[in-house]
Protein backbone atom coordinates (compact mmCIF):
# COMPACT_ATOMS: atom_id res chain seq x y z
CA UNK A 1 0.00 0.00 0.00
CA UNK A 2 0.89 3.51 -0.83
CA UNK A 3 1.34 6.46 1.58
CA UNK A 4 -1.59 8.83 1.08
CA UNK A 5 -1.07 12.36 1.69
CA UNK A 6 -4.23 13.76 4.06
CA UNK A 7 -4.62 17.35 4.53
CA UNK A 8 -5.03 18.34 8.40
CA UNK A 9 -8.59 18.34 8.26
CA UNK A 10 -8.54 15.06 6.91
CA UNK A 11 -6.01 13.50 9.71
CA UNK A 12 -7.94 14.73 11.87
CA UNK A 13 -10.96 13.26 11.20
CA UNK A 14 -9.41 9.89 10.23
CA UNK A 15 -8.39 9.67 13.95
CA UNK A 16 -12.23 10.49 15.08
CA UNK A 17 -12.88 7.35 12.41
CA UNK A 18 -15.20 5.07 14.69
CA UNK A 19 -14.16 1.76 13.84
CA UNK A 20 -16.95 0.24 12.12
CA UNK A 21 -17.60 2.09 9.14
CA UNK A 22 -21.65 2.47 9.60
CA UNK A 23 -20.63 4.44 12.94
CA UNK A 24 -19.45 7.58 10.38
CA UNK A 25 -22.45 9.71 9.76
CA UNK A 26 -20.26 12.62 8.77
CA UNK A 27 -19.95 12.79 4.73
CA UNK A 28 -16.19 14.73 5.40
CA UNK A 29 -15.21 11.98 7.38
CA UNK A 30 -16.55 9.11 5.26
CA UNK A 31 -14.62 10.99 2.71
CA UNK A 32 -11.58 10.83 4.13
CA UNK A 33 -11.67 7.53 5.72
CA UNK A 34 -12.56 6.31 1.78
CA UNK A 35 -9.20 8.32 1.07
CA UNK A 36 -7.21 7.08 3.90
CA UNK A 37 -8.41 3.36 3.57
CA UNK A 38 -5.59 2.64 1.30
CA UNK A 39 -2.53 3.54 3.74
CA UNK A 40 -1.09 1.03 5.75
CA UNK A 41 -1.00 3.39 8.96
CA UNK A 42 -4.93 3.70 8.75
CA UNK A 43 -5.36 -0.08 8.56
CA UNK A 44 -3.49 -0.33 11.46
CA UNK A 45 -5.03 1.91 13.17
CA UNK A 46 -8.82 0.15 12.30
CA UNK A 47 -7.69 -2.81 13.26
CA UNK A 48 -6.37 -1.73 17.15
CA UNK A 49 -9.59 0.44 17.45
CA UNK A 50 -11.39 -2.77 16.73
CA UNK A 51 -9.40 -4.93 19.33
CA UNK A 52 -9.55 -2.11 21.94
CA UNK A 53 -13.59 -2.24 21.22
CA UNK A 54 -13.58 -5.74 21.67
CA UNK A 55 -11.93 -5.55 24.96
CA UNK A 56 -13.84 -2.61 26.17
CA UNK A 57 -16.95 -5.12 25.73
CA UNK A 58 -14.78 -7.87 27.77
CA UNK A 59 -15.18 -5.54 30.75
CA UNK A 60 -17.22 -7.83 32.91
CA UNK A 61 -20.82 -6.45 34.30
CA UNK A 62 -21.30 -6.90 37.83
CA UNK A 63 -24.61 -9.44 37.75
CA UNK A 64 -26.66 -7.47 40.32
CA UNK A 65 -26.00 -4.59 37.41
CA UNK A 66 -26.29 -6.62 34.35
CA UNK A 67 -29.70 -7.66 36.08
CA UNK A 68 -31.40 -4.38 35.14
CA UNK A 69 -30.59 -5.01 31.12
CA UNK A 70 -32.75 -8.08 31.48
CA UNK A 71 -35.80 -6.01 32.17
CA UNK A 72 -37.79 -4.66 29.33
CA UNK A 73 -39.82 -2.73 31.81
CA UNK A 74 -36.67 -0.82 33.39
CA UNK A 75 -38.56 2.16 33.76
CA UNK A 76 -42.35 2.24 33.58
CA UNK A 77 -44.11 4.05 30.54
CA UNK A 78 -45.56 7.43 31.91
CA UNK A 79 -49.56 6.35 31.82
CA UNK A 80 -51.64 7.81 29.30
CA UNK A 81 -54.07 10.86 30.55
CA UNK A 82 -56.53 13.17 29.46
CA UNK A 83 -55.00 15.65 31.54
CA UNK A 84 -51.40 14.81 29.84
CA UNK A 85 -52.85 14.11 26.26
CA UNK A 86 -54.66 17.47 26.78
CA UNK A 87 -51.72 19.06 27.45
CA UNK A 88 -50.26 17.98 23.96
CA UNK A 89 -49.96 21.01 21.54
CA UNK A 90 -51.01 18.54 18.62
CA UNK A 91 -53.87 17.68 20.45
CA UNK A 92 -54.44 21.15 21.05
CA UNK A 93 -53.80 22.10 17.55
CA UNK A 94 -56.39 19.36 16.64
CA UNK A 95 -59.12 20.04 18.91
CA UNK A 96 -59.37 23.69 17.92
CA UNK A 97 -59.38 22.65 14.19
CA UNK A 98 -62.29 20.39 15.06
CA UNK A 99 -64.17 22.68 17.06
CA UNK A 100 -63.81 25.83 14.21
CA UNK A 101 -64.94 23.32 11.61
CA UNK A 102 -67.63 21.96 13.88
CA UNK A 103 -68.77 25.78 14.43
CA UNK A 104 -68.70 26.27 10.77
CA UNK A 105 -71.11 23.01 10.07
CA UNK A 106 -73.03 24.02 12.68
CA UNK A 107 -73.67 28.00 11.48
CA UNK A 108 -74.22 26.24 8.07
CA UNK A 109 -76.83 23.79 9.40
CA UNK A 110 -78.94 26.62 10.92
CA UNK A 111 -78.81 28.98 8.00
CA UNK A 112 -80.16 26.35 6.34
CA UNK A 113 -82.11 24.68 8.66
CA UNK A 114 -85.55 26.59 7.06
CA UNK A 115 -84.81 26.03 3.63
CA UNK A 116 -86.94 25.71 1.12
CA UNK A 117 -86.88 24.93 -2.86
CA UNK A 118 -86.40 28.50 -4.51
CA UNK A 119 -84.36 30.30 -0.86
CA UNK A 120 -81.55 30.76 -2.65
CA UNK A 121 -83.42 32.37 -5.61
CA UNK A 122 -85.26 34.14 -2.71
CA UNK A 123 -81.99 35.11 -1.12
CA UNK A 124 -80.23 36.47 -4.46
CA UNK A 125 -83.02 38.60 -4.91
CA UNK A 126 -82.83 40.25 -1.39
CA UNK A 127 -79.63 41.26 -2.39
CA UNK A 128 -81.05 43.02 -5.50
CA UNK A 129 -83.39 44.70 -3.07
CA UNK A 130 -80.57 46.12 -1.30
CA UNK A 131 -78.90 47.35 -4.31
CA UNK A 132 -82.04 48.85 -5.85
CA UNK A 133 -82.91 52.53 -6.26
CA UNK A 134 -86.18 53.35 -6.80
CA UNK A 135 -85.22 55.22 -10.39
CA UNK A 136 -84.55 51.91 -11.83
CA UNK A 137 -88.36 51.34 -11.77
CA UNK A 138 -90.40 52.52 -14.13
CA UNK A 139 -93.07 54.85 -12.09
CA UNK A 140 -96.52 53.13 -11.90
CA UNK A 141 -99.01 54.68 -9.22
CA UNK A 142 -101.57 51.81 -8.39
CA UNK A 143 -102.53 48.64 -5.99
CA UNK A 144 -99.61 46.38 -6.13
CA UNK A 145 -102.73 43.89 -6.57
CA UNK A 146 -103.38 45.03 -10.37
CA UNK A 147 -99.93 44.87 -11.67
CA UNK A 148 -100.52 41.57 -12.32
CA UNK A 149 -102.90 41.92 -15.19
CA UNK A 150 -99.89 44.80 -16.50
CA UNK A 151 -97.39 41.47 -16.40
CA UNK A 152 -99.49 39.40 -18.35
CA UNK A 153 -100.32 41.74 -20.71
CA UNK A 154 -97.31 43.48 -21.42
CA UNK A 155 -94.76 40.99 -20.41
CA UNK A 156 -96.91 37.75 -20.87
CA UNK A 157 -95.84 36.54 -17.03
CA UNK A 158 -98.92 33.87 -15.75
CA UNK A 159 -99.95 33.98 -12.48
CA UNK A 160 -97.23 36.92 -11.30
CA UNK A 161 -99.90 38.04 -9.01
CA UNK A 162 -99.18 39.90 -5.63
CA UNK A 163 -101.06 37.79 -2.52
CA UNK A 164 -104.44 39.55 -1.33
CA UNK A 165 -102.35 40.53 2.37
CA UNK A 166 -100.17 43.10 0.05
CA UNK A 167 -102.22 43.53 -3.13
CA UNK A 168 -103.52 47.12 -1.67
CA UNK A 169 -100.27 48.51 -1.33
CA UNK A 170 -99.73 51.40 -3.54
CA UNK A 171 -96.84 50.96 -5.81
CA UNK A 172 -93.84 53.82 -6.72
CA UNK A 173 -92.53 51.61 -9.46
CA UNK A 174 -91.97 48.36 -10.99
CA UNK A 175 -89.49 46.73 -13.69
CA UNK A 176 -89.29 43.08 -15.53
CA UNK A 177 -85.85 41.88 -15.40
CA UNK A 178 -83.76 38.57 -16.67
CA UNK A 179 -81.77 37.37 -13.39
CA UNK A 180 -78.97 34.84 -14.28
CA UNK A 181 -80.37 32.96 -10.73
CA UNK A 182 -83.64 33.85 -10.65
CA UNK A 183 -84.48 33.57 -13.81
CA UNK A 184 -87.33 36.27 -15.07
CA UNK A 185 -88.17 38.28 -12.21
CA UNK A 186 -90.86 41.27 -11.35
CA UNK A 187 -89.82 43.84 -9.13
CA UNK A 188 -92.47 46.46 -7.04
CA UNK A 189 -91.88 49.27 -4.79
CA UNK A 190 -94.25 49.89 -2.61
CA UNK A 191 -94.62 53.10 -0.60
CA UNK A 192 -95.63 51.04 3.14
CA UNK A 193 -92.50 51.11 4.52
CA UNK A 194 -90.44 51.03 1.41
CA UNK A 195 -91.14 46.94 1.05
CA UNK A 196 -90.27 45.59 -2.18
CA UNK A 197 -91.69 42.70 -3.60
CA UNK A 198 -90.85 40.07 -6.09
CA UNK A 199 -92.40 37.65 -8.07
CA UNK A 200 -90.21 35.12 -9.58
CA UNK A 201 -90.51 31.44 -11.39
CA UNK A 202 -90.44 28.73 -8.63
CA UNK A 203 -87.75 26.10 -8.53
CA UNK A 204 -88.40 23.20 -10.01
CA UNK A 205 -87.77 19.58 -8.84
CA UNK A 206 -85.08 18.30 -11.58
CA UNK A 207 -86.08 14.89 -10.97
CA UNK A 208 -90.12 15.20 -11.48
CA UNK A 209 -90.39 18.80 -13.08
CA UNK A 210 -92.88 20.18 -10.51
CA UNK A 211 -92.40 22.81 -7.95
CA UNK A 212 -95.25 21.95 -5.38
CA UNK A 213 -96.81 25.53 -3.83
CA UNK A 214 -96.98 26.03 -0.50
CA UNK A 215 -99.70 28.54 1.08
CA UNK A 216 -97.93 29.53 4.70
CA UNK A 217 -95.24 32.13 4.74
CA UNK A 218 -91.41 30.89 4.28
CA UNK A 219 -88.33 33.36 5.41
CA UNK A 220 -85.04 33.79 4.23
CA UNK A 221 -82.56 36.63 6.12
CA UNK A 222 -79.64 38.46 3.42
CA UNK A 223 -77.23 41.57 3.65
CA UNK A 224 -80.04 42.70 6.58
CA UNK A 225 -82.88 42.20 4.72
CA UNK A 226 -85.72 39.92 5.49
CA UNK A 227 -88.52 38.38 3.18
CA UNK A 228 -91.62 36.63 3.31
CA UNK A 229 -91.85 33.96 0.94
CA UNK A 230 -95.30 32.65 -0.67
CA UNK A 231 -95.40 30.05 -3.76
CA UNK A 232 -98.75 29.82 -5.59
CA UNK A 233 -99.47 28.32 -9.51
CA UNK A 234 -95.27 27.99 -9.35
CA UNK A 235 -94.36 31.40 -9.05
CA UNK A 236 -92.94 32.63 -6.16
CA UNK A 237 -94.01 35.99 -4.72
CA UNK A 238 -91.45 37.45 -2.26
CA UNK A 239 -92.18 40.57 0.20
CA UNK A 240 -88.82 41.85 1.18
CA UNK A 241 -87.87 45.00 4.08
CA UNK A 242 -84.69 46.23 5.58
CA UNK A 243 -84.75 44.95 9.35
CA UNK A 244 -85.81 41.90 10.75
CA UNK A 245 -88.41 39.51 9.81
CA UNK A 246 -90.92 40.83 12.64
CA UNK A 247 -91.49 43.82 10.53
CA UNK A 248 -93.28 41.56 8.61
CA UNK A 249 -95.13 39.45 10.60
CA UNK A 250 -98.13 42.30 10.63
CA UNK A 251 -98.93 41.61 6.92
CA UNK A 252 -99.15 38.37 7.01
CA UNK A 253 -102.04 36.29 8.16
CA UNK A 254 -100.23 33.25 9.11
CA UNK A 255 -96.72 34.32 10.21
CA UNK A 256 -95.04 31.10 10.53
CA UNK A 257 -91.10 30.27 11.67
CA UNK B 1 -14.17 5.31 33.21
CA UNK B 2 -13.98 4.69 37.06
CA UNK B 3 -11.93 1.53 36.88
CA UNK B 4 -13.59 0.61 40.13
CA UNK B 5 -16.52 -1.68 39.84
CA UNK B 6 -18.46 -0.69 42.94
CA UNK B 7 -18.19 2.79 42.21
CA UNK B 8 -18.96 2.07 38.67
CA UNK B 9 -22.17 0.29 39.92
CA UNK B 10 -22.58 3.15 42.29
CA UNK B 11 -22.71 5.71 39.04
CA UNK B 12 -25.19 3.62 37.42
CA UNK B 13 -27.98 3.17 40.00
CA UNK B 14 -27.84 6.82 41.10
CA UNK B 15 -28.37 7.59 37.33
CA UNK B 16 -30.84 5.26 36.73
CA UNK B 17 -32.69 6.54 39.63
CA UNK B 18 -32.82 9.69 38.60
CA UNK B 19 -33.84 8.83 35.06
CA UNK B 20 -37.00 7.74 36.65
CA UNK B 21 -37.86 10.18 39.01
CA UNK B 22 -37.99 12.31 35.87
CA UNK B 23 -39.84 9.82 33.72
CA UNK B 24 -42.09 9.41 37.29
CA UNK B 25 -42.22 13.69 36.95
CA UNK B 26 -43.91 12.89 33.53
CA UNK B 27 -40.73 14.92 32.69
CA UNK B 28 -39.39 13.73 29.31
CA UNK B 29 -35.76 14.81 28.38
CA UNK B 30 -35.25 16.90 25.56
CA UNK B 31 -31.54 15.26 25.13
CA UNK B 32 -31.65 12.08 23.72
CA UNK B 33 -27.96 12.07 25.55
CA UNK B 34 -29.55 12.64 28.63
CA UNK B 35 -28.88 9.47 30.26
CA UNK B 36 -25.07 9.33 29.03
CA UNK B 37 -24.18 12.78 29.59
CA UNK B 38 -25.95 12.25 33.28
CA UNK B 39 -23.85 8.92 33.46
CA UNK B 40 -20.65 10.76 32.86
CA UNK B 41 -21.21 13.63 34.71
CA UNK B 42 -21.89 11.08 37.94
CA UNK B 43 -18.95 9.34 37.28
CA UNK B 44 -17.26 12.73 36.75
CA UNK B 45 -17.90 13.35 39.85
CA UNK B 46 -17.52 10.09 41.57
CA UNK B 47 -13.82 10.39 40.46
CA UNK B 48 -12.95 13.98 42.42
CA UNK B 49 -13.12 12.20 45.01
CA UNK B 50 -11.08 9.26 44.28
CA UNK B 51 -7.15 9.58 43.53
CA UNK B 52 -6.33 12.01 40.67
CA UNK B 53 -4.33 10.76 37.97
CA UNK B 54 -0.73 12.85 37.92
CA UNK B 55 -0.54 15.29 35.33
CA UNK B 56 2.52 13.89 33.55
CA UNK B 57 3.72 13.04 29.53
CA UNK B 58 3.13 9.28 29.05
CA UNK B 59 5.84 8.22 26.62
CA UNK B 60 4.05 7.46 22.65
CA UNK B 61 4.97 5.08 20.63
CA UNK B 62 3.66 4.26 17.00
CA UNK B 63 1.37 1.43 16.69
CA UNK B 64 3.07 -1.21 16.31
CA UNK B 65 2.57 -4.56 13.56
CA UNK B 66 2.29 -6.86 16.96
CA UNK B 67 -0.54 -4.73 18.78
CA UNK B 68 -3.21 -7.32 17.90
CA UNK B 69 -1.00 -9.54 19.87
CA UNK B 70 -0.38 -7.57 22.69
CA UNK B 71 -3.93 -7.00 23.10
CA UNK B 72 -5.02 -10.02 22.72
CA UNK B 73 -2.44 -11.26 26.12
CA UNK B 74 -3.99 -8.51 28.59
CA UNK B 75 -6.92 -8.85 30.58
CA UNK B 76 -10.08 -6.01 30.07
CA UNK B 77 -9.73 -5.01 34.10
CA UNK B 78 -6.17 -4.03 32.95
CA UNK B 79 -7.58 -1.72 29.66
CA UNK B 80 -10.59 -0.52 32.33
CA UNK B 81 -7.97 0.73 34.12
CA UNK B 82 -5.71 2.47 31.74
CA UNK B 83 -8.21 3.87 30.33
CA UNK B 84 -9.54 5.62 33.75
CA UNK B 85 -5.97 6.55 34.48
CA UNK B 86 -6.31 8.66 31.59
CA UNK B 87 -6.41 12.39 32.32
CA UNK B 88 -10.01 14.26 31.36
CA UNK B 89 -11.23 14.95 28.87
CA UNK B 90 -9.13 12.13 26.89
CA UNK B 91 -10.79 9.76 29.75
CA UNK B 92 -14.52 10.08 28.14
CA UNK B 93 -13.38 10.61 25.09
CA UNK B 94 -11.97 6.76 25.27
CA UNK B 95 -14.42 5.27 27.10
CA UNK B 96 -17.36 6.32 24.61
CA UNK B 97 -15.32 6.01 21.26
CA UNK B 98 -14.19 2.63 22.49
CA UNK B 99 -17.75 1.59 23.85
CA UNK B 100 -18.21 1.67 19.43
CA UNK B 101 -21.72 2.35 19.95
CA UNK B 102 -22.37 5.91 19.05
CA UNK B 103 -21.87 7.49 15.19
CA UNK B 104 -19.09 10.38 15.61
CA UNK B 105 -21.51 13.47 15.81
CA UNK B 106 -23.13 11.80 18.58
CA UNK B 107 -19.90 10.99 20.35
CA UNK B 108 -19.04 14.73 20.19
CA UNK B 109 -22.51 15.98 21.60
CA UNK B 110 -22.52 13.41 24.61
CA UNK B 111 -18.65 14.28 25.03
CA UNK B 112 -18.90 17.99 24.41
CA UNK B 113 -15.80 18.23 22.29
CA UNK B 114 -15.38 19.28 18.86
CA UNK B 115 -13.27 17.15 16.29
CA UNK B 116 -10.57 19.74 16.27
CA UNK B 117 -10.00 18.40 20.08
CA UNK B 118 -11.31 14.79 19.69
CA UNK B 119 -9.02 13.89 17.13
CA UNK B 120 -5.68 14.60 18.70
CA UNK B 121 -6.94 12.56 22.06
CA UNK B 122 -7.54 9.54 20.58
CA UNK B 123 -4.18 9.70 18.30
CA UNK B 124 -2.51 10.58 21.58
CA UNK B 125 -4.20 7.92 23.53
CA UNK B 126 -3.33 5.35 20.87
CA UNK B 127 -0.05 6.34 20.97
CA UNK B 128 0.46 5.92 24.75
CA UNK B 129 -1.71 2.76 25.13
CA UNK B 130 0.69 1.26 22.53
CA UNK B 131 3.78 2.25 24.92
CA UNK B 132 2.09 1.06 27.99
CA UNK B 133 1.31 -2.11 25.97
CA UNK B 134 5.08 -2.44 24.83
CA UNK B 135 6.14 -1.61 28.54
CA UNK B 136 4.23 -4.42 30.16
CA UNK B 137 4.40 -6.68 26.81
CA UNK B 138 7.92 -6.07 24.98
CA UNK B 139 8.25 -6.95 21.85
CA UNK B 140 10.33 -9.82 22.24
CA UNK B 141 7.77 -11.47 25.15
CA UNK B 142 4.62 -10.86 22.77
CA UNK B 143 6.04 -12.40 19.79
Amino acid sequence: MKPVRLSQRERLLVHCAPARAERIDDRAMRAAVFRAAKSDEFVRQQQFDRAVAALVHAVPIPPETAHWFSSEALIARPKWTWKRAAKNPAVVAVGIACLVIAGVFIIQFIEHLHDFPGSSRARRLLSVANSSRSVLLDPVRTDAGALGDLFFMKHNLEHYEVPPPFAEFQTLGCRVFDDEEAGRAAQIWVTEKRMQFFLFPAERDPKTGTAPDFADWRFVEQEGWSGAVQQQHGVLFMAAIRGDRQLLAPYLNTPKE
Amino acid sequence: MLGDAQKAREVFEATLRAATERAGESEAPVDRFWLYREARGRCLEASEQSLQAEDVDLPEEELSPTALDQLAQIDADQLAIWISAAPEPQRTALALFYLDEFTHRELLKIAELKTAELGPLLSSARRQLQAWLNTILPVEDAS
